[in-house]
């Protein structure tokens, strides 16, 4: 899965990343905005690719390393593809309070995987967050764009058969 | 068949109570008229549904699909305006919650809103100001300085442009009054950025929004375009434009300066001050960055008076304080009070205590950067000076309540891992310390570390409370110094003898 995705992007993407970026130029007298075409080449893609450096430190008039120390800064920008859900959970304050050690633990062992990685079939990808508001109904789960509260344990199994 | 109609919160923190899921179930019923409004706040009740009767509106708590008989023949509902949790509070930033829907302008309207934005648009710049000093109104992102201050140093300073920038990165876990701002009641913050405009002179605005609160984001762009299109965004005469702009994860980005890097689309690195934001901020030029529960107090006081703000609260801390309740309690949620309540009082007559069959050990006041306090601590009163006087933070008003089985010495590694990580870099103490202060943390852990590491942990936070460029840095060793002198054998008796 993550092969195919990768091949897609490739081949996929130099139209619309062009289009993309050359809208995204600076107007005349108008500053450069880095982080701001990330964005956009994250949203498109789900991922910003190391070779795609280049074009976006053209598009913006900056040297590639600005662009590089731009977006290694940011933690949730990607630089590399994700799976085809994105499983978030929060380590927050408050769900720490609300035991989320516990929820990692089983989503750990249903999945196989450590923070930060990816299962090996392209399925989930696991990442620690740090606060989503949602401290009055910890602990809480985002998959894709959907939250869930007061998450137990036991209802990691149910609530990951959701996402094929 | 006649509809009836039923209130239900769109709020994220509802919807993941499980709103969204009754909402589904519900959607295709003939008999049922569904309004999505914002939240109470009163989250341990989520999902809760509402429905009008001739007097009052009466509620059902922690709602099934199931339920829906029973509240369409009107069984079962108790009048909202009998639940302690919510009748205890004094509402003037929070008034619409529940009640209204968010993205209706005229519902906003109906409400008394632009009431604070016509009344400004009547006098003067420096008129303005002086009713925010009379208000003494302090921000409400945490550092609590004076917003009048700010404002006049901004409306004093000549500049080609100037920048109006709400600060909604909310950084701190436990605190989501920001998130229910914007997308429970986003005209609010629009309004008191305009007003803010008027008093600087602004010519263009900008909303900085975590990433993790999608919702908050395109709740803000509906209503941006709405009160666009119905003329509101203007200042003197000439367009006012509102941009929202999405963060990247990174805590540092609240810090005000390390926000206006990022807002041009640098590394969110700390700057040095001063200049201050006020005189030189976005691009070089005056800016004021304010906290968007501060901007969302600002219409009341242009409507009602900076004296009747002034009215509220303590001496030092005037208004009411929005207190984002989490953990371990029974009752979680939004509290939004005059300030000088005691923390033990909230925690007992909002909280109603701890949460079935647990036992209170520590509550942190403030977010991550807050210092801990135990049950004998809880008699502070909730204002800007008793917190200081205790080498604690309001912060931006998060309570995370922490049981018995809690690990404090976890807790304590937990949270400088954290700093550890979103240090930016630009300073040493910060960067090195929270590095070095963890590894202590670890090593205590692993039973590995001994008396003088300990010594060195506190000396270590003496130099980085002194020396850190900013918050970060400097506020990070106090949950983990407050532990240590609360819960000293959790330490010591995993030392190395
Ligand atoms: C590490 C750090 C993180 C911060 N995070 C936030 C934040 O998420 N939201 C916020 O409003 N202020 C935050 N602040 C405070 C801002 O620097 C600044 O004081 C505030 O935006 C000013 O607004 P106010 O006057 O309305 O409080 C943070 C400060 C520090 C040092
Ligand atoms: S601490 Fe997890 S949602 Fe706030």
């Amino acid at each position: 899965m993550l092969g195919s995705m990768r091949y897609a992007v490739k081949t996929l993407l130099p139209n619309v990343l062009d289009d993309l970026l050359t809208r995204a130029r600076p107007t005349q007298g108008a500053p450069p905005n880095i982080l701001r075409v990330l964005h956009a080449v994250h949203d498109l893609c789900g991922y910003i690719d190391q070779q795609f450096i280049p074009a976006i430190a053209h598009s913006q008039g900056v040297t590639e390393a600005d662009v590089a120390g731009v977006l290694s800064y940011y933690p949730s920008l990607n630089i590399q593809p994700v799976g085809r859900h994105r499983l978030q959970i929060c380590l927050g304050e408050s769900c720490l309070a609300n035991r989320c050690d516990q929820v990692v633990e089983a989503i750990q062992s249903k999945l196989g995987i450590d923070l930060g990685q990816t299962t090996p079939d392209g399925r989930f990808t696991l990442e620690p967050v740090s606060c989503v508001g949602n401290c009055a109904v910890s602990p809480s789960v985002r998959i894709d764009g959907e939250l869930q509260g007061r998450v137990r344990p036991s209802d990691v199994a149910s609530l990951l058969d959701r996402y094929r | 068949m006649s509809r009836i109609r039923l209130y239900l919160s769109n709020d994220t923190s509802s919807c993941a109570a499980g709103a969204e899921r009754l909402a589904e179930a519900w959607r295709q019923r003939s008999d049922v008229e569904l309004v999505r409004t914002s939240s109470r706040g009163a989250f341990y009740l989520e999902p809760m549904v509402e429905r009008e009767s001739p007097e009052v509106r009466l509620a059902w708590c922690q709602v099934t699909a199931d339920d829906l008989p029973k509240i369409l023949a009107g069984n079962g509902g108790i009048p909202v305006s009998t639940i302690p949790f919510l009748s205890r509070q004094t509402r003037h930033t929070f008034v619409s919650f529940g009640v209204t829907e968010p993205l209706s302008l005229e519902a906003y309207l109906a409400q008394g809103g632009f009431a604070g934005l016509r009344a400004a648009r009547q006098v003067s710049p420096s008129a303005i100001i002086q009713e925010i000093k009379t208000s003494r109104l302090r921000g409400r992102g945490g550092a609590a300085f004076p917003v009048w201050k700010k404002w006049e140093v901004a409306a004093t300073t000549t500049a080609d442009r100037k920048y109006v920038v709400a600060n909604a990165d909310e950084g701190d876990a436990g605190t989501y009054c920001d998130r229910m701002i914007m997308e429970g009641d986003p005209f609010r913050l629009i309004e008191g950025m305009l007003i803010c405009a008027r008093a600087i002179g602004a010519s263009a605005g900008y909303i900085y929004c975590r990433q993790e609160y999608p919702a908050a984001r395109a709740s803000l762009h509906a209503a941006i375009l709405a009160a666009d299109t119905a003329g509101w965004l203007e200042s003197d005469g000439r367009p006012f434009t509102i941009e929202v702009v999405s963060g990247a994860g990174s805590y540092v980005c609240g810090e005000e300066t390390a926000l206006l890097e990022s807002l041009e689309g640098r590394r969110g690195v700390v700057r040095a001050r001063p200049p201050h934001p006020a005189q030189s901020g976005l691009y070089g030029q005056p800016t004021i960055v304010s906290n968007v529960l501060t901007f969302a107090t600002i219409p009341n006081i242009l409507a009602r008076g900076g004296a009747w703000h002034a009215s509220l609260g303590t001496e030092g801390s005037r208004g009411t304080i929005a207190l984002q309740l989490g953990g371990r309690v029974k009752q979680p949620g939004l509290i939004e009070i005059p300030f000088g309540l005691t923390l033990r009082a909230v925690l007992d007559q909002f909280g109603q205590g701890m949460a079935d069959g647990a036992r209170l050990k520590a509550v942190q006041v403030g977010g991550p950067l807050g210092s801990l306090f135990t049950d004998a601590q809880l008699d502070i009163p909730i204002c800007f000076d008793a917190f200081a006087k205790a080498d604690a933070i309001l912060g931006h008003g998060g309570i995370v309540v922490f049981d018995d089985e809690t690990d404090i010495l976890e807790l304590s590694r937990h949270l400088m891992a954290f700093v550890a990580d979103e240090s930016c870099g630009k300073c040493v103490p910060c960067r090195i310390g929270s590095l070095r202060a963890r590894e202590i943390l670890e090593a205590i852990q692993q039973g590995q570390a001994t008396a003088a590491d300990l010594s060195l942990l506190t000396e270590l936070g003496d130099t980085m409370k002194a020396t850190s460029l900013c918050g970060l840095g400097a506020r990070a060793p106090y949950p983990v110094l407050s532990a240590l002198e609360q819960f000293p054998v959790e330490f010591r008796s995993r030392l190395r003898s």
